[in-house]
């Protein structure tokens, strides 16, 4: 059945409300810090809201903000010598929109699905490292590894874990 | 390159991990961004997106997709237009001490839109936390909203009205605590700094306000009942209520205010006396001028969707608002440069009258547009600089420029304390040049509209193409403030060279300081046309949708001439028109001036007519007509009145005589067409005079005209909603929109 149903333009509130955590975690992604990704979020709703815009679908509004976003965050960054540059963030939007352009939820429910699978020394290396925010030699001393072999273990599982993610996102696709 | 895409891939992974196993979730940062939009609440959430309508359209027209918007909005976030000595791209460029936008908003696409001053995001966010502290500390979480938003009214007519050079008025509000209502103190704000409200504090001459407040009859005790009131609404909800009411006569008493003398702020339109009826019998001719102007409903719209208040009434002229929008009626078949049209139906808002239509299509241009030697009149006075005046004019230009060709020529002539050439004579193929000279424009200075006006036209005289369209076009907010500033002088100067070949078009930008009276007589005299341009859109309906219709002239001195059948009319009133009746004689008379039609451009006039009860002619007028049929005149002593015709009798409600001249004719042709009578109701009548009688009716509505009969905004809402048609810009439905603002502010 295919019928073609215009999406209902959302209230400010609603707007706020349905991509305010994509936004957020899109500015800590690019690099800002808590408090900074809460200030600049903000700026990029207010800056949206204040010329209004039409609104297609989802995607495309989430797109426009990431585009805001992203701007607000190249005028901070602009100033600071080592920064990243316009091009470092338009990479940066290319990874993100092939990988959790679809959103965010959906990269975070994979990344569920995929932590389940893990071995369990892996699964262990990435709860200390980033539920407990331990170092690495503290790791290497729990889990009784060199700091290098840790450093190699979470490289690894990083990378099983990305390409884990990117085949269920994909997966989810077509039934979403 | 591939390093950094896995340095990203990587943070995108770990800001996931962080989230999922860490618990770093997103914070819910609503309450926050609306406090600092100032919705605080719900309501008012649905407020801001009914006003958005209009820009919705804006932003259709811009853009053909989501992201190209996303461009648009985000170069205007970034300061479009120089603030200080950042450019759009924060490259620095510096020409003759100037700081300028980048080039490439010369050469794009892309719609932008020059923030607002009050576009400063920190304060807005300062502000916003402040006003969540309120919230969180006195625990309102409502606010009513409606007393908010009409508080928000009075603060901006006030402030608009009585800003001096040095003084602002202003209100200031206060929430008070659990009532839901809001405190309003006045209070003087001299070059920033908040002086104690009404007392004693200034010496020598009181500031422009004060003069206002007197000449409105607020004296200073009425002031300081305000200022006592709104103390007292602090703790009392009941005082609240009653400084609202009194909010609301004041701002009666401003919009009732009319016709300031020269040196004082504020928006100068003409009174205007409406057309009363007239006896068939003692004044069988009606004459008049046609108006294709479109100002006045531009200016309408402005003061119902964004300043949230009513129009004055002498800032309504109804055969504007009827004219601004694009009727289906069919073209010229044969050699005229346009067609005529009678209609008549039931009158809508009295239904013992009857309505007659005249509508006037002019040819379209088929083949090629005629090459065209435009010389643009910028005036960069001081008073232009705010984002809806100046940067909306090189908005409007680079429209027009876009769609010019080879063979065209367009020069700039700014003019502010000195005039001066800023582009000289340049072919329209040559874009670059002349979209740099106007993004390189800048305000500053007084105004000294009559040597730019000199310039302008000499500019255009040196360049003139003959057979071709030659045009002067003047973008002011319309002071003519130094040098020739009588009207009369600029009048004459515009009308001398408009017998040379060379029309005017006159923009208007801004509200505060528009000279609407000035520019409407301006423009009628010099054979030209004056539109008011208040968004982007409007801009693109004028310059590039009705392009043709602006610069191209397919006929002149357009005159309409009625001569109605007393056996049929008792009495008769134009509706509209008021400043373009010409007396009887002149419709045959060459020399005398009356307006242009551009092409495809229509025009529309409505008569109201009083149908004679019975068939003779010296009958008692028909019943309820009485208030509305003119007294007779007493029969002449020395001559014999006219006799009747045989004609009377042919059923005819009148005859339409229309003159006019081709572009570069001296004597004019004539028209002729009769109009019989009918009995059609208003509900059969073709949709296009429904809806021309409903714009009509919201004009009179708005005027508040001695006229208007039982006509109310909801009949006159309904007869635009069904009357819309196809409707292929949104401007009717815009319309709608309009009649839905003007009853929530009250109009009735």
């Amino acid at each position: 059945v295919s019928t073609t149903i215009t999406p209902p333009r959302l209230t400010a509130a609603e707007l706020v409300q349905r991509h305010q955590a994509a936004v957020w975690r899109y500015l800590r992604y690019l690099g800002c810090s808590e408090p900074q990704a809460d200030d600049l979020a903000q700026e990029t709703f207010l800056a949206v809201l204040e010329k209004p815009f039409e609104q297609r679908c989802k995607e495309a509004t989430a797109a426009y903000l990431r585009t805001v976003a992203r701007n607000r965050f190249l005028a901070v960054v602009r100033k600071e010598k080592n920064g990243p540059t316009a091009g470092d963030l338009e990479l940066a939007e290319e990874v993100w929109s092939q990988t959790a352009g679809a959103g965010t939820d959906d990269y975070l429910d994979s990344l569920d699905d995929c932590l389940a699978d893990l071995a369990q020394r892996a699964r262990r290396a990435i709860e200390l490292r980033y539920r407990d925010d331990r170092s690495r030699r503290d790791i290497a001393a729990e889990l009784e590894m060199t700091e290098e072999g840790v450093k190699t273990l979470l490289r690894r599982t990083r990378d099983a874990l990305r390409a884990c993610v990117e085949r269920k996102v994909k997966g989810r696709l077509p039934t979403n | 390159m591939s390093d950094n895409r896995q340095q990203y891939e990587d943070r995108l992974l770990e800001a996931a991990l962080r989230e999922k196993l860490g618990g770093r979730r997103p914070p819910d940062l609503t309450e926050r961004v609306l406090a600092a939009t100032g919705e605080s609440s719900p309501q008012h959430v649905e407020l801001a997106t009914r006003s958005r309508l209009r820009l919705r359209m804006t932003a259709l027209i811009a853009v053909s997709t989501c992201l190209l918007v996303a461009v648009g909005s985000v170069t205007s976030m970034r300061s479009a237009w120089p603030i200080g000595n950042r450019s759009a791209t924060q490259e620095r460029i510096l020409a003759q001490g100037q700081s300028l936008p980048a080039p490439q908003y010369g050469s794009d696409d892309v719609e932008y839109f020059a923030p607002g001053p009050d576009f400063k995001l920190q304060r807005e966010v300062a502000r916003g936390k402040e006003a969540s502290q309120l919230i969180a500390q006195n625990n309102l979480k409502q606010v009513e909203v409606a007393l908010t938003t009409e508080v928000q009214n009075q603060d901006r007519a006030l402030a608009r009205l009585y800003t001096g050079e040095r003084h602002a008025f202003s209100l200031e509000r206060a929430r008070v605590p659990d009532s839901g209502l809001m405190t309003v103190t006045p209070r003087i704000v001299v070059e920033g700094e908040v002086e104690p409200a009404f007392g004693d504090y200034y010496d020598g001459e009181p500031p422009v306000y004060y003069k206002r407040w007197a000449t409105l009859g607020l004296q200073r005790q009425k002031l300081e009942e305000l200022d006592a009131l709104a103390r007292a609404a602090e703790s009392d909800p009941e005082k609240g209520i009653e400084l609202r009411e009194k909010l609301t006569e004041l701002q009666e008493a401003i919009r009732q205010d009319q016709g300031r003398g020269p040196g004082e702020g504020g928006d100068k339109h003409q009174r205007i006396v409406e057309n009363q009826f007239l006896s068939a019998l003692d004044n069988p001719l009606s004459t008049f001028s046609i108006d294709v102007d479109t100002a006045s409903y531009s200016k309408t719209r402005m003061y119902l969707l964004e300043h949230r208040m009513l129009p004055p009434p002498d800032a309504v002229r109804i055969e504007e608002l009827v004219n601004y929008f694009d009727y289906d009626y069919d073209g010229p078949a044969d050699e005229h440069p346009f067609a005529a049209r009678l209609e008549t139906a039931q009158c809508p808002w009295n239904s013992k009258h009857r309505l007659v239509r005249i509508a006037l299509k002019g040819r379209e241009i088929e083949e090629k547009r005629p090459a065209s030697n435009l010389v643009f009149l910028l005036d960069v006075s001081g008073s232009m600089d705010e984002p809806n005046k100046l940067p909306l004019v090189q908005k409007g230009m680079s429209m027009l420029v876009r769609q010019l060709g080879e063979n065209d020529r367009v020069a700039i002539v700014v003019y502010a304390g000195a005039a001066g050439l800023v582009l000289p004579t340049t072919p329209g193929s040559d874009q670059p040049a002349i979209l740099e000279a106007i993004q390189r424009l800048h305000a500053g200075g007084s105004t000294n509209g009559g040597e730019g006006l000199h310039l302008a036209y000499q500019t255009a005289l040196d360049h003139f193409i003959a057979g071709g369209v030659n045009r002067v076009i003047l973008c002011t907010d319309g002071d003519f403030n130094v040098g020739v500033t009588s009207p009369g002088e600029i009048t004459r100067l515009a009308e001398e060279n408009a017998k040379a070949g060379v029309y005017l078009s006159i923009l208007g930008f801004g509200m505060g300081n528009h000279n609407d009276a000035l520019l409407e007589e301006v423009s009628k005299k010099a054979n030209g046309n004056y539109a008011f341009i208040d968004t982007p859109a409007e801009a693109r309906k004028v310059l590039v949708e009705q392009m043709n219709g602006t610069l191209v002239t397919i006929a002149k001195d357009v005159k309409i001439q009625v001569e109605f059948n007393p056996a049929q009319v008792a009495a008769y009133r134009l509706v509209g028109y008021e400043n373009r009746i010409l007396a009887a004689e002149d419709f045959n008379d060459d020399t005398k001036d009356a307006g242009e039609i551009g092409a495809g451009h229509t025009v529309t006039a409505l008569y109201e007519i009083v149908p004679v009860a019975g068939e003779k002619p010296q009958a008692a007028p028909a019943e309820g007509a009485e208030a509305a049929t003119p007294p007779a005149v007493d029969d002449l002593r020395y001559q014999s009145t006219r006799q009747l015709t045989e004609d009377t009798n042919s059923g005819e409600l009148l005859t339409l005589k229309l003159r006019y001249k081709n572009p570069d004719a001296q004597t004019s042709t004539l028209m002729t067409m009769p109009l019989a009578k009918s009995d059609v109701r208003f509900s059969a009548a073709s949709r296009d005079f429904q809806f021309a009688a409903s714009v009509a009716a919201f004009g009179m509505i708005l005027r508040d005209s001695q006229f208007k009969g039982d006509v109310t905004l909801d009949a006159v809402q309904e007869i635009a909603e069904s009357s819309q048609g196809e409707d292929r810009n949104g401007y009717r439905d815009e319309f709608v929109e309009l009649v839905k603002a003007a009853k929530e502010l009250g109009a009735r």
